[in-house]
């Protein structure tokens, strides 16, 4: 616990030294307050889900950028030879780089809650899909990071880590489209594994625990996946 | 800016561990897939010796110092650190070892302070002696003066003797110095070569280089690679001509 507690504040230190993670999150700020601005005048509707659906498209987009230089960056400049011949398990250090980047997301996240409670004071939203939707937020947050780490753990160039992390991501959004195309089971399969099928219900209050085991368990494998990649040297 | 000399006499490290070789290979082989960068390397290292690894580029010298700290596994052999196998036992070996890549990487959103006590929490040095054992690697390795600046700002020498304190923050019983004394002004060469025949006794230390000269003044034993192949070893007392003998090898 102590080796993830040191790699954590190690890796939070180190977004917090970079310009990109205030980058992100501005623009993902900026973007987020333009559109809850528009959506409520234009719909004078007291509800968060036009927000959420945004959330989660742009943190498709910005996710990658943000996971891009955990493990490529360390690979090219070699400090990843530091860590592994540290004696640190492989895991800890996937648990704290996954931990810090989560931190950041969930942060730019929590910083729309003001939007909740500007619905709050002006009219009176529906809380359960609001908190629901928090949920799912963080449910997708948590998978998008975890495969990005992924992506990253195979690769010491940035720009293919991120690329990598974007094409999967988007793959797995339009996975239940592409179930049209396939004959069973397959197609069951591929509407299983889209990212928008299990995101939609909780956003509109519905949770399910078949979608909170999609997130989880994606999210579990990744993390698991990029652990088993760094100790296979 | 002078490198303190080990305070301890060569004779201390006996107590450390016993008669038992500090690194041994049997048969180590390292390939990535048809390509072999070890080949069946039999080699042992005595405790408290400095071990000069001698050979080209490519020679394997790097690929071993990687199988020895737990960067990589062997395809093939046994390979024991402090009498400790470093596949079975690599957590534990990795606590007994002190290891500078060729490249002397170092998180450059540190500053060196931060760094070393970033290193030595990670390399289990209890919370209370770090302020200590950072204050010793410091003064040991001259590093007072750059203490606050950024690791990315610092010149090759300071690069590689921060590199060098982080390895010794936690006063391993063997250290892996790869290329310690690579793109160095001669008087940094000079100072490193001093610093690691200080470190010889109260440390077991594994060196590589594909400068003679450097090998002849550091080491105690010196052996030669090529193409992943050990083609000698020979203590250095016994090697008037360093040079000739390399040649008669390779």
């Amino acid at each position: 616990m102590r080796t993830l507690r040191i790699l954590f504040a190690k890796e939070l230190s180190a977004i917090l030294a970079s310009p990109i993670g205030y980058t992100v999150a501005a623009v993902f700020l900026l973007v987020l307050g333009y559109t809850f601005s528009l959506t409520l005048f234009a719909t004078k509707v007291a509800n968060l889900q036009y927000i959420f659906h945004q959330m989660y498209v742009l943190s498709i987009l910005l996710v990658p950028v943000l996971t891009m230089r955990s493990f490529a960056e360390e690979r090219r400049s070699e400090t990843l030879e530091l860590l592994l011949t540290a004696p640190v398990g492989e895991l800890s250090i996937v648990l704290a780089k996954y931990a810090a980047t989560l931190t950041l997301v969930l942060g730019m996240f929590a910083a729309s809650l003001v939007y909740a409670l500007i619905l709050d004071r002006y009219g009176e939203p529906d809380w359960g899909p609001i908190y629901a939707g928090y949920l799912a937020l963080m449910l997708h947050a948590s998978l998008l990071v975890a495969v990005g780490l992924l992506m990253s753990s195979l690769t010491e160039n940035q720009v293919v880590a991120a690329a990598l992390s974007i094409g999967t991501f988007l793959m797995l959004w339009f996975a239940d489209s592409v179930s049209y195309l396939l004959p069973p089971p397959f197609d069951s399969v591929a509407i299983n594994l889209s990212l928008i099928g299990h995101f939609k219900p909780m956003v509109s209050g519905s949770v399910f625990l078949s979608d909170v085991g999609y997130f989880v368990t994606a999210s579990m494998l990744a993390l698991f996946l990029a652990a088993w990649g760094l100790a296979q040297r | 800016m002078t490198i303190t000399p080990s305070d301890a006499a060569p004779d201390d490290v006996s107590t450390r561990m016993a008669d038992a070789p500090a690194i041994s290979a049997v048969d180590v082989s390292k390939k990535y897939g048809q390509v072999s960068a070890l080949d069946r390397l039999t080699l042992d290292v005595r405790t408290g010796e400095v071990f000069g690894l001698l050979g080209p580029n490519g020679s394997g010298k790097t690929t071993f110092m990687r199988l020895l700290a737990g960067y990589l596994l062997p395809s093939a052999g046994r390979l024991t650190v402090a009498g400790l196998d470093v596949l079975n036992d690599s957590l534990a070996v990795r606590r007994r070892i002190g290891y500078v890549p060729e490249s002397a990487p170092l998180y450059h959103h540190m500053r060196v302070g931060e760094f070393l006590t970033f290193m030595a929490r990670l390399r289990g040095v209890p919370e209370r002696e770090i302020a200590s054992a950072v204050a010793r690697v410091v003064a040991r390795l001259a590093l007072s003066a750059v203490l606050d600046k950024p690791t990315g700002k610092l010149s090759r020498g300071y690069r590689q003797r921060t590199a060098l304190a982080q390895a010794l923050i936690h006063d391993p019983d063997i250290l892996i110095l790869d290329e310690p004394t690579n793109g160095l002004d001669p008087r940094q060469i000079i100072e490193m070569r001093q610093l690691i025949r200080s470190l010889a006794g109260r440390h077991t230390v594994l060196m590589s280089s594909h400068i003679l000269s450097e090998v002849q003044k550091t080491s105690d034993r010196v052996a030669v690679l090529l193409n992943g192949r050990l083609l000698g070893v020979r203590a250095i007392a016994d090697t008037p001509d360093l040079e000739e003998w390399f040649l008669s090898l390779t």
